[in-house]
């Protein structure tokens, strides 16, 4: 044997991919940080400390409408696309007798471009659009419908679409793992289907949920595809901003600046949801 | 235990396709007796259970729990409750609130917590309502389980393979607990278990399945005595099983040639029956006499050798060779102060009295 | 025979809803109008036969194929080790170490982009194909870690063991039967990486500077209505490479889960 112990060989194999993502999210943070306490005069930075980013940041009422509207978007997605997939996973987890081609199936579109998801959407959507063109060619509609496209319901509705594999398969997993016995013996003690969703199903699947909440949510506050595509001015979100400051307006130090701001606010709210999630479970007796 | 029947089995049928999981199932269980389902794994007494339970639905006959026909009754409105195999505790709640979990919106919680009190009282759990279900070990996950079911006041208490997930100590000393609770509650206990000491230790009375088929229903001691096949006798205990001609038949008393054993007087065992003069017999390896000489005030007695010996603490048990059997009888002897100790190879007699003969009948098996 | 219930009914609309979206693109590529909209005027493949005109497709094309190879190779590597140091050995931190890989899966793309467009900066890297093979390789470790460990779980260790005790060595038994054993599960973590850096947007949007790869260029040309058709076609051909690698690499994960040593 080369290595001496088994601990060594562990650390010897793995360090290359933990060192990797570790570089690769430490490095950029720290520089992220620094760079939020430095200024940006036109072409020049200024590295002198300050908090005047913050200060802008958090005063400006467009950051704060952005985060807000970002945030709440995606607990709206969170919770459209948990509610609709909750259903598919029980299905799958509990009635479907080929459970493997069930999740084949679902998870077979997710592997298309995420880009192209989205512009098919954008395409459907649309005032000249597939869905209008197809609902005036069915005599449902006698003018386009003009609400569909560059609001926030395209947004939530294109998400909730984009992140439908994600959200069934923890679900799945945590309702695979429930013990039929215990289902039974909820039925043996006098109740009653929904009773025993209620009591048994729901309160063991919560690791799930929260798991499938958590994964949707945090990378759907920093989504910048589905805004700029499907949402229009109302449907912008806070990455949209973050991707300007990169780009166009060229100031860094505020793009840092409201990456960590939206960061930490993701950070927040994921903490506070899974505390009262957790708390809410330990009360169904 | 009264003689007013708490269940009633009908003809009970329950196929799979092409399978037949029970079949043809007759039983009256009496109120307040303690009865066990005994037979090999995949033989239908779960089956027989989970429809009494409301989990299957037989697909023939009918299933009465107190003169009332179970059909279309789900399982959630019979008034019997279980207590399952892996004891299904809820992981989620914490002893507490899984002995009250059937109770919740039925009855003040005043009561309920008084009633939860008592039920972990009666499983010797008493005070440990706020212990996690993850920090139970394996006897006290089987406690609670018993007190969930029992606080239901159910009529029947179903208990499928209750004890099979214990070490053989606690195991034991679990058959007489459950026993005498069972006896103080009075309520009907119908066990599913594949182990016939278990099963003969708690039971009033067993009854057999084998395939699907409900074989023979009796007290623990005519099980043992009287059994009504081979495949009953050598389930139930050990037993050498041996051929036998009939030579003829006073009264109950029946003539033999038992082969090796020569000619013997035997009881007639009433749940078989004998068509013809080929027979077979079997004698429990604990009824033969073994000895290093001829052994007196036996009416039958053969010689053979010792092909195997094996110490098993409290008996020894003997293979022993002899001369007309096809295969070696077994023996087996109380580990007393060592008076017998026959190694490998050693010559010895076999000892035997009528009475110690079952008259298995005429059985192809 | 039981009447299909409402679960089953929901289950098969909700299938619809998946599927419907992505099956308009291919519906309407071969649609001679230029209008995405219903009724479809006529049938045509000349959308799929001016692709193959446009010079800075091909590039795109030829970039996000390297891109995607370099990825596949790089993550899989890394995976493999780490796969088998999670499965196979017991260590302090391990948990910690398992989580760390998996964090590129929950961190905001915006957030990734802009942090590593800013550390490549600092490190002197202009964006270019270079940058964005490093950042698509961050975000394919998490999948080639999860799916060489599903390999390595259903790999029997008695069997390396087997290999030691007939005085084998840890290389040539590497070589010998580990390899062989995972190897299904180490072809399905290259489709699926490739894959996985194959569609990525947001990242080569940042990091790709003035070599844009196929994703980064089909959005340079959904803005112009006139393309709209192109990208369609391109949109449809990308589809079914995605899909049809998926299913390959699904065919050899549930052969590395039923495979047996020669």
């Amino acid at each position: 044997m080369i290595f001496r112990s088994e601990a060594s060989r562990g650390y010897t194999l793995s360090a290359p991919a933990t060192a990797y993502v570790g570089f690769l999210v430490a490095a950029p943070l720290l520089i992220l940080i620094a760079y939020s306490f430095w200024t940006q005069t036109y072409v020049t930075l200024d590295k002198t400390p300050t908090l005047k980013n913050y200060s802008d940041a958090l005063a400006d009422p467009l950051v704060r409408h952005l985060m807000l509207r970002s945030i709440w978007i995606a607990g709206a997605v969170t919770v459209v696309t948990v509610a609709l997939a909750y259903p598919i996973a029980y299905f799958i987890a509990m009635k479907a007798r080929k459970k493997t081609i069930w999740l084949l199936l679902i998870t077979i579109p997710f592997w298309s471009s995420y880009l192209l998801r989205v512009f098919a959407w954008k395409l459907i959507l649309g005032f000249n659009g597939v869905m209008n063109s197809a609902l005036m060619m069915l005599g449902l509609i006698d003018e386009p419908l003009d609400f569909l496209l560059y609001n926030e319901f395209a947004v939530v509705l294109t998400l909730a679409h984009a992140w439908a594999p994600f959200a069934i398969l923890p679900i799945y997993v945590s309702l695979q793992k429930i013990d039929p016995s215990l289902l039974e013996a909820a039925t043996d003690l006098g109740n009653s289907p929904l009773q025993r969703f209620m009591r048994v199903t729901l309160p063991l699947t919560i690791p799930g949920i929260i798991a499938a909440c958590l994964i949707i949510f945090i990378p759907t506050v920093g989504d910048y595809v589905t805004p700029a595509l499907v949402g229009g001015s109302d449907g912008k979100m806070i990455a949209n901003l973050i991707q300007v400051q990169f780009g166009a307006a060229n100031n860094w130090p505020l793009g840092a600046t409201l990456s960590l701001i939206a960061m930490l606010s993701v950070g927040f709210v994921a903490i506070v949801f899974v505390i009262t999630a957790t708390q809410l479970g330990r009360r169904i007796r | 235990m009264t003689d007013r029947n708490i269940i009633e089995l009908r003809g009970v049928e329950k196929r799979y396709g092409t399978f037949l999981a029970a079949s043809g199932i007759d039983l009256d269980l009496k109120e307040g007796e303690f009865f066990s389902l005994l037979g090999p794994s995949g033989c239908g007494k779960t089956t027989v259970l989970r429809m009494i339970a409301g989990f299957q639905e037989p697909t023939a006959g009918t299933v009465l729990i107190d003169g009332q026909d179970m059909e279309g009754v789900p399982a959630n409105n019979r008034p019997t409750n279980m207590v399952f195999q892996s004891y299904a505790i809820f992981p989620h709640l914490n002893v507490g609130n899984n002995v009250a979990y059937g109770l919740r919106g039925k009855a003040p919680k005043g009561e309920i917590d008084q009633r939860v009190a008592e039920a972990l009282d009666m499983v010797e759990l008493g005070g440990l309502q706020d212990r996690g279900a993850s920090e139970l070990s394996g006897g006290q996950r089987q406690r609670v389980a018993l007190a969930r079911a029992l606080i239901m006041r159910p009529k029947v208490l179903l208990l499928d393979e209750p004890l099979s997930a214990l070490d053989k100590k606690l195991r034991e000393q679990m058959q007489f607990e459950m026993r005498n609770l069972q006896q103080s509650l009075g309520i009907t206990f119908v066990m599913v278990t594949h182990d016939q000491y278990e099963a003969m230790t708690m039971s009033d009375r067993i009854g057999v399945m084998f395939n699907g088929r409900l074989k023979q229903v009796d007290t623990p001691t005519t099980l043992y005595a009287r059994p009504c096949d081979q495949q009953v006798a050598s389930f139930i205990g050990e037993m050498n099983i041996l051929p036998a001609q009939l030579l003829g038949e006073i009264g109950n008393m029946l003539s033999i040639d038992a082969a090796a054993f020569g000619r013997i007087e035997i009881e007639r065992n009433p749940n078989v029956a004998t068509s013809s003069k080929d027979m077979n017999i079997g004698i429990r390896p604990e009824q033969l006499e073994i000895a290093a000489e001829k052994p007196e005030d036996y009416p039958s007695t053969v010689q053979g050798t010792v092909s195997n010996a094996a110490f098993y603490g409290e008996n020894i048990h003997y293979h022993i060779r002899v001369a007309g059997a096809e295969k070696p009888i077994s023996v087996s002897v109380p580990n007393y102060f060592h008076t017998v100790d026959f190694k490998r190879g050693d010559a010895v007699w076999l000892g035997l009295q009528g009475a110690s003969v079952i008259d298995l009948g005429t059985d192809t098996k | 025979m039981k009447r299909p219930s409402t679960l089953t009914a929901y289950a098969f609309l909700y299938l619809v809803f998946l599927y419907l979206p992505v099956l308009f693109l291919p519906l309407f590529s071969f649609n001679s109008g230029t209008i995405v909209a219903f009724p479809i005027k006529g049938w045509t493949l000349d959308w799929y036969r001016k692709l193959g005109e446009q010079d800075t497709l091909i590039q795109a094309l030829w970039n996000s194929l390297g891109v995607g190879t370099v990825v596949a190779i790089l993550s899989t590597a890394m995976g493999l080790f780490a796969a088998r140091a999670f499965v196979r050995y017991r260590f302090r931190g391990q948990r910690a170490a398992e989580g760390l890989v998996m964090l590129p899966l929950v961190i905001p793309g915006i957030i990734v982009a802009s942090s590593m467009l800013v550390l490549f900066l600092f490190l002197g890297l202009k964006p270019s194909l270079l940058t964005v093979v490093l950042g698509h390789t961050f975000l394919a470790l998490p999948f080639s870690v999860s799916i060489l460990k599903s390999a390595f779980d259903d790999f029997d260790a008695s069997l390396e063991e087997a290999s030691y005790d007939l005085g084998v060595g840890v290389f040539e038994t590497f070589r010998r039967v580990t390899l062989p054993v995972v190897s299904p599960g180490i072809i399905a973590s290259m489709l699926v990486t490739f894959t996985v850096s194959f569609d990525e947007f947001v990242l080569a949007f940042f990091l790709s500077g003035n070599q844009p790869t196929l994703p980064v260029y089909i959005w340079s040309q959904i803005r112009f209505p006139a393309k709209l058709p192109n990208v369609l076609a391109l949109g449809s051909i990308l589809l079914l490479t995605s899909v049809l690698l998926l299913v390959l690499a699904e065919y050899f994960r549930r052969r590395s889960s039923a495979s047996e040593v020669r």
